[in-house]
């Protein structure tokens, strides 16, 4: 039973900061943009949090820069791809490069090396008699509460459905009212606080640790929850929670099966999970094929 | 702007705007921003030997830019070059181990050829899903980054593992002199010869070729296609499989030239700054070798960065994802400062 409480709790821990950047890829998804950038924010939110910590040694204040920090670069992401009308795609990746090569540079530039800065503490945890439970951070906790609200938000108010219309139909959207690139900087906005916890959680939630590109591809995986889960918020969270949970039996078949399969093998299984997850959704809803088209509409 | 000179001004003026904007960054930062670009010029194109170096990063680079364009070109963003680049260079590995004692002319051109095969393969499925699924190639591809990586990983530090290599960084045996087609320095004839070749083929196909019109017409508007008779499944797999094709021979060439020998981790923006060439050279070929030439004198720079300016070599990933950032960006340049003349914003 023990084990099946530490074997939740590793799931939890891996696949909280996905969720987030989930999250964040499902609100700019709505609005009709596909958020490569997610990756990049991500890094930025995490290096922030532990700078911010080590900084400042007040959490509240780490988080806040955080927010703030990755707010700007979403807003500079929306920006390019809106008002210069450049390759969502293209500048996602860039803005991915922005974030590794950014925080290597900031890091070497405030602390002199690239070694891995660790904080003396992290994000609050939950405490009290829990058991395994109670080492988590509170952003775990709050985690399903992001979920609902961003379903809420999405499916059950007026301001969500002409983000929604905006992504599908800028033109009914713009007919009713809605601008659908006022919408979309709304989205960005969200999506660069939702970042901005999934850093911290990465970085902040168990290890207290920030080093040189380690987020390694989650944030991509986070997107690929979002097309996997049909750009709907629970779709993608649960999308997000499997990508973990088989990165989690990776690491427990390590320990089992570590003599026969090499581990760094194992290591690709959350990768291919998400290859497989992507086929499953093209398979079962066209979905990708339409999606990626999306540019297309915008160009009426 | 008449296009053909759009197509040149465009990607300099956004360069050039790329450079304002990290060298704000840099002075902010505390460096002597114009002493960094003195010293990046000086390093790159004009110091001696200099243009040397800047070509030993630009061949290998050229040679996946054209594969990555030709697939862009094709309307399909395979932005796995890093994957293929990697399976390439071990297929190419696993070629030579199998074929120990064979005339070294043989190993070489078969291994080449491994090489091609893998990075292709590695293209392939992606391509396969893409086509026949609709499953999305940006993210199965980035994903077969990750995958390649880890296998590199793997292979490094298993079966192609060089036992007397330090525990620092993983890496395979170091090639014999016979198999190697350049010293260290990565400029030689056989090189040049290849990516002269590369290009040349490149550029027949693109511009001479049914299926350098049809590819272009395919990423253009792949509704005229299906009218005009192309077959955009064939035409997207071949655009997979030759842009993966290149990339692994870049791989192979990084194997049996400059490097000897691939080591885990080794060169992780090749995939992405191949990407940026294609890109600011909008997959023309000729400029494709201008953009490499530009962005492998950067990165040879950037090797001496840190001793030239003491600035981190990490500013020249800003530059480039800056330079990634804004390079797309389709709003045509003089009506934009026509428009923040006037003042206003008419959507």
């Amino acid at each position: 039973m023990i084990e099946f409480h530490e074997f939740v709790v590793a799931i939890l821990r891996s696949g909280t900061p996905l969720v987030y950047a989930a999250m964040a890829g499902v609100i700019v998804q709505r609005a009709g943009i596909w958020h490569l950038g997610l990756e990049g924010v991500m890094i930025i939110g995490a290096c922030a949090t532990i700078v911010g910590i080590v900084l400042t040694n007040s959490f509240a204040v780490a988080i806040l820069a955080a927010m703030v920090i990755c707010v700007a670069m979403s807003v500079l992401q929306w920006f390019v791809i809106e008002r210069l009308r450049a390759n969502q795609i293209i500048v996602g990746l860039g803005m991915t490069g922005m974030g590794i090569g950014g925080t290597a540079f900031a890091v070497e530039i405030i602390f002199g090396s690239l070694a891995a800065i660790s904080a003396p503490f992290g994000v609050p945890r939950i405490g009290g008699e829990f058991g395994p439970y109670s080492g988590l951070s509170i952003l775990v906790l709050a985690m399903p509460l992001a979920v609902l609200a961003m379903w809420i938000l999405l499916a059950r108010t007026r301001f969500g459905l002409r983000l929604s219309a905006a992504g599908e139909h800028p033109f009914a959207a713009r007919s009713v009212g809605a601008d659908p690139s006022f919408m979309r900087l709304v989205a960005f906005v969200s999506g660069g606080i939702l970042c901005a916890l999934a850093g911290a959680e990465l970085a902040a939630g168990s290890l207290q640790i920030f080093a040189q590109n380690m987020v390694a591809g989650r944030g991509f995986m986070g997107f690929a929850a979002v097309i996997f889960g049909g750009g709907h918020p629970v779709g993608s969270a649960l999308a997000a929670t499997f990508f973990s949970l088989v990165g989690v039996v990776g690491i427990r078949m390590q320990i089992h099966f570590g003599a026969v399969v090499s581990h760094d093998l194992l290591l690709c299984l959350p990768y291919l999970a998400t290859v497989l997850g992507v086929w499953i959704t093209s398979r079962t809803r066209g979905g990708a094929k339409a999606a990626s088209r999306i540019s297309e509409l915008r160009e009426q | 702007m008449t296009g053909k000179l759009d197509a040149i001004l465009r990607p300099m003026a956004f360069i050039l705007l790329a450079t304002l904007l990290c060298g704000i960054v840099f002075q902010i930062a505390g460096y002597s921003a114009f002493l960094m670009f003195d010293s990046i010029v000086d390093g790159a194109f004009l110091g001696r030997r200099s243009l040397e170096k800047s070509l030993r990063w630009a061949l290998p680079l050229f040679i996946t830019a054209v594969g990555v364009g030709i697939s862009f070109r094709c309307g399909f963003f395979n932005i796995g070059a890093q994957g293929q680049f990697y399976i390439g260079a071990i297929c190419a590995a696993f070629a030579v181990e199998s074929m120990a004692g064979a005339p070294p002319a043989i190993v070489v051109t078969l291994g080449m050829m491994a090489g091609m095969a893998g990075g292709a393969l590695w293209a392939f499925w992606p391509g396969y899903l893409r086509l026949r699924t609709g499953a999305d190639e940006v993210i199965t591809t980035l994903m077969g980054n990750f995958i390649a990586g880890l296998i590199l990983v793997y292979v490094t530090s298993g079966p192609l593992k060089d036992p007397s290599g330090s525990g620092q960084q993983a890496s395979t045996r170091i090639l014999p002199d016979e198999l190697r087609i350049s010293d260290a320095g990565g400029v030689s004839p056989t090189i040049i010869a290849i990516a002269t070749a590369v290009g040349m083929v490149g550029w027949l196909l693109v511009n001479r070729t049914a299926f350098g019109a049809l590819a272009g017409l395919a990423g253009r508007n792949p509704t005229m296609l299906r009218f005009q008779g192309g077959k955009i499944w064939q035409l997207g797999l071949a655009s997979f499989l030759i842009s993966g094709a290149l990339a692994g021979l870049a791989g192979s060439v990084e194997l049996f030239g400059p490097s000897g020998r691939i080591a885990s981790g080794s060169l992780p923006a090749h995939g992405f700054t191949a990407i940026l060439v294609a890109l600011v050279a909008s997959y023309a070929v000729p400029a494709t070798a201008v953009a490499a030439l530009f962005f492998g004198g950067l990165f040879s720079a950037a090797l001496f960065l840190p001793i030239l300016a003491g600035l981190p070599a990490s500013a020249i990933d800003l530059f480039n994802a800056t330079v990634a950032l804004l390079i797309t960006a389709r709003i045509s340049l003089d009506t934009w400062f026509h428009r923040l003349r006037r003042g206003r914003r008419d959507d």
